[in-house]
């Protein structure tokens, strides 16, 4: 009986750790939903682009010793202009009809972003300085860190600033307009390639923050984390069903569950290959994820 | 007022207008009739920038509109009422609205929000569901929220595509009724219509397009003497 007791805790903690640290995997997801929202285009150079942003605010901390709210701020204005560049080169010229074009130039910037972030940092991993993570809260036989709780609040505000945006403002009710109906968007007086372009901006401070967030929880900054991030953003995107939001939310959470699970029972090496396998699962059974679409094209 | 000069617009290598001319005056309705495939969508898409004419201008009033884009066409005071209305499906029926007046200035905002409300009292079925999803409208109620919304850039000219279509008798009743009121509060309109019957009884001047030329121009009584384009387009013998 003792032992069910402990197993139990042990294995919810780990579930707990991980829904925690899954905000970061929202905020990816919510990015490449965001994209895909508003083009119906996959932007698979957007963690890449946020990882990058990650590394320009780590340059600010080595060079500056800047608090940890400044580089937060900065790598996710960093990203912010890395994503307006990823439009410029991958997307904005590209035939809006030719969506394979448009896939195989942001694989390119994908591996583009990871040349030159291994080029640049001889591919050895940097310190990120976190936060809080002395701080821990023990809630009955449970213990929660510091370090993760404030990255998931950091995703909870960044959530909560983007739904206003999206939903309250003028900007947010272009970048639904042209989602939703581009010609209509144009004819109300809307640019296209101007919303595109915020669209990709405001996603680049997300996935900013999440890189920084992602760093500062795992203490490290490595080009090895660039693809790992790249392929759950993925997947959570389609979990939780391309263009929603909602969807992207919970299924990072769900994820970062899940994997902290798998990985308390197999271990670390074979965690990735179960979250795959979860894809998999998905795109069988659920191929439209969790909540279908609710922003796309229709 | 509106002047369109010798258009060519083309799909790829496919020219869907070959040299077409048109001229809408102030405080006209315009009728555009022709057959499926004659390019009536095409020139309204062009006028209002959604697509690029190869060669030919646009002049409206004294403003050059030929290398402008949609949004500042808009903002020169041409609206258009797509076809198949093209309503925000996700977005409420009040945000559709709000949209139509994006093109204007913040500082606009308190005549947006008279407008709006003047809009509601035009159609009060919008006002009672300016809440609900836009896609969740029926057909009628669409096209006039499509209108509602064109009429929120406070048009000078509004363009409407097809705003019949597929309508019930009463409801085409309806816009056409719409359409003479707003046309007697002194917008010029550029009406694109199949229902050829209900469009002459609205219009000063028709124009028929054929193959992406126009093929005759005259007023309605004119256009009824014709017997050519009587047989073909009005039903012979009975109008
Ligand atoms: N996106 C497109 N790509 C290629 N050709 C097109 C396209 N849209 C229209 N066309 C062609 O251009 C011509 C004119 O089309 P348009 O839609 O302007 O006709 P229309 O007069 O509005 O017809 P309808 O009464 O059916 O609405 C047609 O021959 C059509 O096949
Ligand atoms: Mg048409």
């Amino acid at each position: 009986m003792d032992d069910f007791w402990f197993e139990f805790v042990e294995v919810t903690q780990s579930i707990g750790d991980g829904v925690l640290f899954g905000s970061t995997y929202a905020l990816i997801g919510i990015g490449f939903t965001l994209i895909f929202g508003a083009m119906g285009k996959l932007n698979v150079a957007y963690a890449a682009a946020a990882m990058a942003g990650a590394y320009s605010s780590l340059a600010i901390y080595i060079l500056f010793d800047a608090p940890l709210v400044v580089i937060f701020i900065v790598s996710a204005i960093c990203a912010a202009i890395l994503g307006y560049l990823v439009y410029l080169t991958c997307f904005r010229f590209i035939p809006v009809h030719n969506h394979l074009a448009a896939l195989m130039a942001s694989v390119g910037g994908l591996f583009f972003i990871d040349e030159v972030i291994v080029h640049a940092t001889r591919g050895s991993p940097l310190a990120f300085p976190s936060m809080f993570s002395e701080a821990y809260f023990e809630v009955g036989p449970y213990g929660i860190r510091g370090d993760l709780l404030f990255v998931f609040f950091i995703g909870l505000i960044s959530t909560g600033v983007l739904l206003y945006v999206l939903f309250r403002t003028r900007l947010g009710l272009a970048t639904r307009a042209v989602a939703q109906q581009d010609v209509a968007a144009r004819l109300c007086g809307m640019s296209i390639h101007l919303t595109n372009s915020t669209t990709f901006a405001v996603a680049g401070l997300l996935g900013g923050i999440a890189g920084a967030m992602t760093a500062a929880a795992v203490g490290i900054l490595s080009p090895v984390m660039i693809l790992p991030l790249t392929i759950k953003g993925l997947i959570v995107t389609v979990i939780g069903g391309l263009g929603s939001i909602p969807g992207a939310i919970i299924a990072g959470l769900f994820v970062g569950g899940f994997e902290n699970v798998v990985m308390y029972f197999r271990g670390i090496d074979e965690r990735d290959m179960y979250v795959v396998a979860l894809l998999f699962i998905f795109l069988v059974f659920r191929p439209n994820g969790l909540f279908g679409k609710t922003i796309t094209r229709d | 007022m509106l002047k369109v000069d010798n258009i060519v617009t083309r799909y790829g290598t496919i020219e869907a207008l070959k040299g077409l001319s048109l001229e809408a005056c102030e405080g006209e309705v315009t009728c555009l009739l022709g057959p499926n495939g004659a390019g009536k969508t095409t020139t309204l898409f062009t006028i209002a920038g959604i697509l690029k004419a190869h060669s030919g201008s646009i002049t409206f009033e004294k403003d050059n509109l030929t290398n402008l884009s949609a949004p500042g066409i808009v903002r020169k005071g041409v609206a258009l009422v797509p076809e198949n209305r093209l309503i925000f499906p996700q977005m409420s029926v009040e945000e559709n609205l709000v949209a139509g007046a994006f093109a204007r200035p913040r500082k606009d905002s308190p005549a947006i929000d008279a407008d709006l409300e003047g809009i509601y009292e035009r159609f009060p079925r919008l006002k009672e569901r300016s809440t609900q999803p836009g896609g969740t409208l029926s057909g009628g109620e669409q096209q006039m929220l499509a209108i509602g919304r064109a009429l929120m850039a406070r048009p000078k000219i509004m363009m409407m595509d097809e705003p019949s279509l597929g309508l019930a008798p009463i409801i085409v009743e309806e816009i056409f009724d719409i359409i003479r009121l707003l046309n007697k509060e002194g917008v010029s309109i550029l009406l694109v219509e199949q229902n050829a019957r209900m469009a002459l009884k609205v219009a000063h001047r028709v124009y028929l397009l054929e193959g992406g030329k126009v093929t005759f121009n005259g007023n309605p009584q004119e256009m009824q003497q014709d017997e050519v384009i009587q047989r073909a387009y009005l039903g012979a013998g009975s109008v």
